[in-house]
C-alpha cells in the first residue's frame, strides 16, 4: 500500500542509490559505449582452439577433486561444531562461542582464504583445496545449525524422557531427523564450490582458473573460451545430476513429513 | 516386643512399595501466577490401569509430564517409587530408562523404519560403541521383533514410520514403550483421534501388555466412557484441579474423592462438563 511513510523511503532508497552510484563511478552511458568492445571479445572468443579441449577437460577434473575434497572434509568438520552451535541441544555457554568462530570464519570469501594458503603451502591445487575446506565449514555449518534448530521437538522430548545421553539423542534423532536437509546442503555446497574452485585460480590456488586468468592476461580469448565452456558445461552436468539426486531422497521424505499422524 | 516391630516394619514395606507414583498437594505454573495444576493429590498403587481425565487445557498433560521428570512442579511433593522426579539426578535418570512415555504426537522418527524406532527403546542398555555405530545386540533385535508381533505390526518392520495409519503409528510408539521394559507406562491422548474400532484395539493392546507385564499404566483421556471402560481409577480434572476421583467396582463406578456421589450423578456431571 502507498502511504506517505512507505513514499519516504521509496525515496530515500532512490536517493541512496544515486548518491552510491556517482560515487563509484557507475555510468549507464559507459556501459553502452562500452558494448561494442563485448563484441570484440566474444568474436575473438569464437574462435575457438579445439586442441586446448583435452587440456581443459584435465583441468577440470583437477578442479572437480579439489571441490570433492573440499566439501567432504569441509562438511565432516562442520557437522560436529553445528552439533554444539545448535540452541536447541546446548546451553548458552556452549553455542554462543562456537557461533562466533564459525562467524569469524565466514567473514573471508574462499578467495581470501586461497591467499593465506598460497602463502602457506604455495603455490598449487593444496591451497585450494584447504581454502574450499575453510570455506565449507563457515558456510554450510550455519546451513546446519539452522536445519538442527528447525527439527521437531517432539520426537526429541519423547525420546530424551527415556533417559538417553546427548549423544545418542543426536545420532539417533537429530541426525534422522535432518538428514535430509543435511544431504540437500551437501549437493548445494558441493555445486557452489565447483564454481567457486574455478576461479582459486586466480590467485594460483590450482584448478582451471589459473589457465583462465593467464589466457585472458595475454588476450588469447580463443583459448580462455574453450576452458570457460568446459566450466559451463560442467556446471550444467552437475546441476543436473542434484536435482536428480534431490528428486530421489530429499523429494520422497519431506513429502514423507507432511502426511499428518492421523 | 522385636519381633512385633520387626513385623510392623515388614507391613509398613509392603505397604509402602504399593504406592508407585505419590503426589501431595502439587502445583505447577508457568509464570508464578497463572497455575497450571492446583493443589493436586495423587496416590497410583502399582499395577493399576489409572486413566485421568478431563477438557483440553485443564492440565492433564502436564500431570503426565511430572510423572516423567519432563517438568517440575512449583510447589508440593512428588515421589516416583520413592524417587524425586528431576532429570538431572542420577537415579532418576536410570528410573526414566524405564519409564515409558508416549506423547499426543507420538514423538515418532518419521523417516526411519518401525524397528529402528522400536530400538530407541533399548538405547540405554547399550554401550557407548554399541549405540555410536547402531550395533544392537542379536537379543534386543529379537526381543524387539518379539514386541512388533505382540503389537500385530509384524512384517512391517522396514516400513519406514510415515507410511504408516495412525493405528499403526500408535503400534509403533506402544512398541518402543515397551522395548524400554517398562514399569509404568505414561500416554498422553494416544486414542483420541481414532475411530471407534481403531481406538478399540489400541486400548485392548495396552491393556493386554499391562496385565503381561505387571505395569502400571497412566494414560490421559479425553473421553469418560473410554476411561471407565479400562481403567481401574479415574481421576477427573478441570481447571488444574482434581475434582473428582472414581473407580470402578464390579458394576458399580464408586466415588473415592467424597465418597457421597452416585454414578449417575458422577456421568452428569462429567457430561454436563463436556458440554461447556
Amino acid at each position: 500500500m502507498m502511504t506517505p511513510k512507505n513514499n519516504i523511503v521509496i525515496g530515500i532508497i532512490i536517493a541512496l542509490l544515486v548518491v552510491a552510484s556517482y560515487n563509484v563511478d557507475a555510468n549507464p552511458i559507459e556501459f553502452i559505449e562500452g558494448l561494442p568492445n563485448l563484441a570484440i571479445v566474444v568474436e575473438e572468443m569464437l574462435l575457438v582452439e579445439p586442441k586446448y579441449v583435452p587440456t581443459a577437460i584435465w583441468a577440470m577434473f583437477e578442479t572437480i577433486q579439489m571441490a570433492f575434497i573440499g566439501t567432504i572434509i569441509g562438511f565432516a568438520i562442520a557437522l560436529p561444531l553445528s552439533m554444539l552451535a545448535a540452541r536447541n541441544l546446548n546451553s548458552k555457554y556452549v553455542y554462543a562461542p562456537i557461533r562466533a568462530l564459525l562467524a569469524a570464519i565466514r567473514t573471508f570469501p574462499s578467495i581470501l582464504w586461497a591467499i593465506l594458503f598460497v602463502i602457506m603451502v604455495g603455490l598449487g591445487p593444496f591451497a585450494g583445496v584447504l581454502a574450499i575446506i575453510m570455506y565449507t565449514i563457515g558456510f554450510v555449518s550455519k546451513l546446519q545449525y539452522e536445519a538442527i534448530e528447525t527439527i521437531d521437538s517432539d520426537p526429541m522430548d519423547a525420546v530424551s524422557s527415556i533417559g538417553v545421553s546427548k549423544w545418542q539423542l543426536i545420532r539417533y534423532v537429530v541426525i534422522p531427523e535432518s538428514a535430509s536437509h543435511l544431504l540437500s546442503q551437501l549437493l548445494y555446497m558441493f555445486d557452489y564450490n565447483i564454481r567457486q574452485t574455478s576461479i582459486l585460480g586466480l590467485v594460483g590456488a590450482g584448478g582451471i582458473g589459473f589457465y583462465i586468468i593467464n589466457y585472458i592476461k595475454f588476450f588469447e580469448y580463443g583459448k580462455a573460451a574453450v576452458f570457460m565452456l568446459v566450466v559451463l558445461i560442467t556446471v550444467l552436468i552437475i546441476d543436473w545430476i542434484s536435482v536428480k539426486i534431490r528428486d530421489k531422497y530429499i523429494i520422497k521424505s519431506q513429502h514423507g513429513m507432511e502426511v499428518t499422524t492421523k | 516386643m522385636k519381633k512385633i516391630q520387626m513385623i510392623k516394619n515388614q507391613t509398613l514395606s509392603l505397604i509402602s512399595t504399593k504406592k508407585i507414583i505419590q503426589m501431595s498437594n502439587v502445583s505447577t505454573s508457568y509464570d508464578s501466577k497463572n497455575f497450571v495444576l492446583k493443589g493436586i493429590n495423587l496416590s497410583i498403587d502399582r499395577g493399576t490401569n489409572y486413566a485421568i481425565v478431563g477438557q483440553s487445557g485443564s492440565g492433564k498433560s502436564t500431570l503426565l509430564k511430572l510423572m516423567n521428570g519432563m517438568m517440575i512442579s512449583s510447589n508440593g511433593t512428588i515421589k516416583i517409587d520413592y524417587v524425586v522426579p528431576d532429570m538431572n539426578d542420577k537415579k532418576f535418570k536410570k528410573m526414566m530408562h524405564t519409564i515409558g512415555y508416549i506423547p499426543q504426537s507420538l514423538g515418532l522418527i518419521k523417516n526411519i523404519t518401525v524397528i529402528e524406532n522400536i530400538l530407541i527403546g533399548a538405547l540405554p542398555r547399550l554401550s557407548k560403541t554399541q549405540s555410536l555405530f547402531k550395533r544392537f545386540p542379536e537379543h534386543e533385535i529379537q526381543e524387539a521383533k518379539r514386541i512388533l508381533k505382540l503389537v500385530a505390526l509384524s512384517g512391517k518392520e522396514n516400513r519406514k514410520v510415515y507410511m504408516l495409519s495412525g493405528g499403526e503409528k500408535r503400534r509403533v510408539a506402544i512398541a518402543r514403550a515397551l522395548m524400554q521394559k517398562p514399569t509404568i507406562l505414561l500416554a498422553d491422548e494416544i486414542v483420541s483421534e481414532l475411530d471407534h474400532v481403531t481406538a478399540h484395539e489400541i486400548m485392548d493392546l495396552i491393556a493386554d501388555a499391562q496385565k503381561r507385564m505387571n505395569l502400571t499404566a497412566i494414560m490421559v483421556h479425553h473421553d469418560m466412557q473410554l476411561a471407565l471402560e479400562y481403567a481401574n481409577r479415574v481421576a477427573v480434572i478441570k481447571e488444574g484441579e482434581k475434582i473428582l476421583e472414581i473407580g470402578v467396582e464390579g458394576e458399580k463406578i464408586v466415588d473415592f474423592q467424597t465418597g457421597d456421589m452416585s454414578a449417575e450423578e458422577i456421568m452428569e456431571m462429567y457430561n454436563d462438563d463436556s458440554k461447556k
